[in-house]
């Protein structure tokens, strides 16, 4: 069986979820031995751009007409499109601005020359392209972008959690930090992946992996008003890193 | 007879940047280092905003200097409000930043410099002739990334490190793990010096180069450091933090859409050979005789230089990494809380050095704790006038018609610099055709 082709694209960003790649370092010759990498603009110079590809891995959001038009031309080329991170998947920390005050934004960190930038407000990429596979995350974690590939390789559809952050948190014996501190912890709604990193390290979940699907939302949200926390406070941090909410 | 040599997309660069050079005859008419990686405008949503969400979301500008905004946002907070943070914080901070710093340089030297220098389109080109250059190079952006997540809790975004100290404090189990693959990195080290002293010769002009670096008060490090010295033509000045604004001075040029920065009106570098013209006295044994052993002389008149600087630094923050966690395991880890944080009305800054050089955030806090102002300045955005002006000098110095080499000589002085242009949120972009 021939190697499938694949291409790893950056539109803006960090270039975090590209660098978690990178930072395979026990797996990443593997890697490239087990993919026909075409199209890894930040890893290779020698980049075959038009070509079709079996999978491309595309991460950051869509802030501006040049991001539009490489997006669609990656799908255009790509049987099978992954969004990877939180910015690909939920718009990520850049579309916080929900008020529509893009151009005041933009002049006020750039100046009056702001307004004639190639910049528009933030969106995720299912708002522009179908996509075939979200794996959240800001940054992915290295292991779900490895059994996704295995799985894609084997011809399976990848598993990823459904549940939230509590659950692996429970796992992990953790001691609450909503119940038995009081803290603003995401936990209760943010998509498990993480192993509850932040909670481990006695850290208040931010919801950086943005909403989980199978959470008991009614409960969660007694629990925060139970600890004084309004709604507004609540929603405020959980739309940091997922502004627009509710999967696609 | 005009020529516009244009490097539409940089690859191997973190981020989205390209290169315009328009000649005429042997007249060099214009030079673009353009950045067209698109505005995140993170400073203007980070206001009225609590200070304790500013550094997590403030990291994300961008991945490979994660930590180094990170700790620079936490310096500059605690500044604000008047935090004092523990010797063991400070040495944690110190050691995750060397953790940063040693991944970025194994990446930026394996992957993206040293397959320039030995004409690969990328390492794992290379890999295929010399697997055990590129497996080198793994095992050293492993270390890093192990420091980083031992200290800060992940490689990139790292979430342990808060206001005030650390979520958790590393166990002993899990320093001397550390200190093992440290003490066990010596041997590659030695061969990665080999190999960056092996690598052709890259002079693509000689000239004198202004330099910035923060002043590392100890040891060499990234981390701590309230003064920024400029140095200038055999001359220098030490500046206080609070007054970054005396070599930023940020300003729109006609030229290019990029915010220059400049100090007495010259552009000037900053990053791993900037470290070294300014803090060389402060590097440790090995680092010295890394120093000595690639040849580099000073002042520098050489920008990719930069590369032979990053390996030495390479050996000298494995080594002080090493030094660091023994010096922590002999005095016993304690397992302290951060410090308690009440926040004032006020102003503070905060600088450290990113991988790639000096990262400043400058913020203003109200009474209640939210953010009313942020200034971030990268690296990056600082560096762009000075890759213009080199960009300029090896078109200048050239043969003529000699293009494709042009092309080359452009590429690897602006990788050289190490530039991070997700992170240059200052560099205002220009359209793609612009």
């Amino acid at each position: 069986m021939s190697k499938p082709t694949a291409g790893i694209f950056g539109l803006t960003g960090c270039a975090g979820d590209q660098l978690v790649i990178l930072n395979c370092e026990d797996e990443l010759l593997d890697l490239v031995n087990l993919l026909d990498l075409r199209d890894f603009l930040m890893a290779t110079s020698a980049n075959d751009t038009r070509c079709s590809l079996d999978v491309a891995f595309v991460e950051g959001a869509v802030m501006s007409r040049r991001d539009e038009e490489t997006l669609e031309r990656i799908r255009q080329r790509s049987r099978f499109l992954v969004a990877i991170g939180a910015c690909a998947v939920w718009g990520g920390v850049a579309a916080q601005e929900s008020n529509g005050n893009h151009a005041a934004l933009l002049e006020d960190v750039y100046g009056p020359l702001g307004r004639q930038y190639d910049a528009i407000p933030a969106r995720a990429l299912h708002e522009l392209v179908k996509v075939d596979l979200n794996i959240t995350g800001c940054p992915i974690e290295k292991s779900q972008i490895l059994a996704a590939i295995a799985n894609l390789l084997q011809g399976d559809p990848p598993l990823l959690p459904q549940y939230a952050v509590c659950a692996e948190c429970r796992m992990r014996e953790n001691n609450c930090l909503l119940i038995e501190k009081g803290s603003v912890c995401c936990g209760p709604l943010t998509a498990a992946g993480c192993e509850a990193r932040c909670p481990a390290l006695r850290i208040p979940c931010i919801g950086c992996r943005g909403p989980a699907d199978d959470v008991n939302t009614a409960s969660a949200w007694a629990m925060f008003e139970e600890k004084g926390y309004t709604r507004a406070d609540v929603d405020r941090k959980l739309r940091t890193f997922a502004p627009k909410g509710g999967r696609a | 007879m005009s020529t516009t040599i244009r490097i539409d997309h940089l690859a191997r660069v973190e981020g989205h940047g390209g290169v315009t050079v328009e000649m005429e005859g042997g007249a060099v008419r214009g030079v673009q280092f353009d950045v067209f990686e698109g505005a995140r405008l993170l400073e203007g949503l980070v206001k009225g905003r609590s200070y304790e969400d500013i550094s997590p979301v403030l990291s994300s500008i961008c991945a490979i200097c994660s930590v180094a905004h990170s700790l620079t946002s936490l310096k500059a907070t605690e500044n604000a409000f008047g935090v004092e943070v523990s010797p063991q914080t400070e040495a944690l901070r110190d050691l995750l930043s060397l953790g940063e710093s040693i991944e970025s340089h194994a990446l930026h030297l394996f992957f993206l410099a040293i397959p320039d220098y030995l004409n690969y389109p990328s390492a794992v080109a290379l890999a295929a002739d010399n697997l055990p250059a590129v497996q080198l190079g793994l095992r050293l952006k492993k270390l890093g990334n192990t420091i980083q997540e031992t200290v800060g809790g992940r490689a990139v975004h790292p979430v342990n490190a808060v206001l005030g100290g650390f979520g958790r404090v590393p166990g002993f189990d899990q320093l001397a793990e550390l200190r093992a693959a440290l003490a066990g990195a010596a041997a590659d080290c030695e061969t990665m010096l080999e190999i960056v002293a092996g690598l052709p010769a890259a002079s693509f002009f000689r000239a004198g180069i202004a330099f910035g670096a923060l002043v590392s008060p100890r040891e060499y490090g990234y981390y701590a450091g309230e003064e920024v010295t400029m140095a200038l033509d055999g001359e220098s000045e030490t500046i206080p933090a609070p007054e970054y604004k005396r070599f930023t001075n940020e300003r729109a040029v006609p030229h290019s859409h990029a915010k220059h920065s400049t100090y007495n009106g010259r552009p000037y570098m900053v990053g791993s050979l900037a470290r070294l013209v300014v803090n060389r006295a402060r590097l440790g044994e090995r680092g010295l005789a890394a120093m000595k052993r690639l040849g580099l002389r000073f002042p520098p008149d050489n920008p990719t230089d930069n590369n032979k600087a990053q390996a030495v630094e390479l050996v000298n923050d494995v080594d002080r990494a090493l030094r660091i966690v023994e010096s922590l395991l002999e005095h016993g880890l304690k397992d302290e809380p951060p410090v308690p944080v009440a926040p004032r009305a006020g102003a503070g800054t905060g600088i450290t050095e990113a991988p790639r050089g000096i990262l400043i955030h400058s913020y203003v806090y109200d009474e209640a704790g939210r953010l009313t102002a942020a200034d971030v300045i990268t690296p990056t955005a600082i560096n762009a006038a000075s890759i213009e002006d080199h960009l300029r000098r090896a078109a200048e110095n050239a043969a003529p018609g000699e293009e494709a080499a042009l092309t080359r000589a452009f590429e690897m002085i602006v990788r050289a610099y190490d530039p991070c242009i997700s992170c240059s949120v200052h560099v205002v972009r220009r359209g793609h055709d612009g």
